[in-house]
């Protein structure tokens, strides 16, 4: 499953790595606090108000091109920067892998259960 | 969210040839009572009503009582889950980038007022 946006803002891609990856710059937009180390292995601890707190690890970092998180419940956020000649292009796609095996299983519980089914449970 | 915990316990109740023909019937029919699922199937009444309670305790049938019955039919659960999910993180992440296209805008806006160009971070 997974969650895309996009948006373009007028700034430069630079600009917008440093709101990505600058944690007093990360609780202006993304979390009320932020912890963030950003390079690959790096971790992440983000809070938020409603006492809501995420964990992550950093998978990827193409400097001002791409950062991907890897979230502590499986799950991962992707954020791509595009320089366009209006700005940035700003793309993010949030990935929960947890919930693939739950659609298929649903999936197939409704048709007819298949060998294939038990090896890939297996 | 308990996604893993969640799926886990489709995997056990789907994991037997049994409860995943019974789901397939409930599904054509509709929703159905042990009994009339006996009548159908080669099997006790008792050894459906246990199975039925297990496919319910997984989230994958809904229960209602039914006079001395209960009948059963299959709950969307699994998909419900994952559709609340894409909402929810959806619009997590459309309130993040309206926030971080205001504070990129800001920030730029002070930085450039205040005159030094790109490269002197404060």
């Amino acid at each position: 499953m997974e969650v895309e946006r996009e948006m373009v803002v007028p700034e430069t891609p630079d600009e917008v790595w440093e709101a990505l990856t600058e944690p007093e710059r990360l609780e202006e937009w993304f979390a009320s606090e932020a912890e963030l180390d950003a390079r690959p292995g790096g971790e992440g601890v983000f809070r938020w108000g409603d006492g809501d707190e995420r964990r992550a690890v950093v998978r990827e970092v193409e400097e001002a091109e791409r950062l991907v998180l890897d979230w502590d419940d499986g799950g991962s956020v992707a954020i791509e920067l595009e320089p366009v000649v209006e700005g940035t292009r700003v793309h993010v796609v949030e990935s929960s892998p947890e919930f693939a095996p739950a659609l298929e299983l649903r999936a197939l519980s409704l048709e007819a259960a298949a060998p294939a089914w038990t090896a890939a449970a297996a | 969210m308990d996604g893993r915990g969640s799926v886990d316990r489709v995997f056990a109740a789907l994991g037997d040839a049994g409860r995943r023909s019974l789901i397939e019937t409930v599904a054509t029919r509709g929703s159905a009572t042990a009994t009339e699922l006996a009548a159908e199937l080669p099997v006790t009444r008792q050894a459906v009503a246990k199975q039925l309670c297990s496919l319910a305790d997984a989230g994958l049938l809904q229960a209602t009582r039914a006079g001395r019955e209960t009948r059963y039919e299959v709950t969307p659960a699994p998909l419900e889950e994952a559709v609340e999910w894409m909402v929810s993180v959806g619009s997590a992440w459309d309130e993040r980038l309206t926030a971080l296209r205001r504070s990129l805008s800001g920030y730029g806006k002070s930085r450039s007022s205040s005159q030094p160009p790109p490269g002197s971070r404060s």
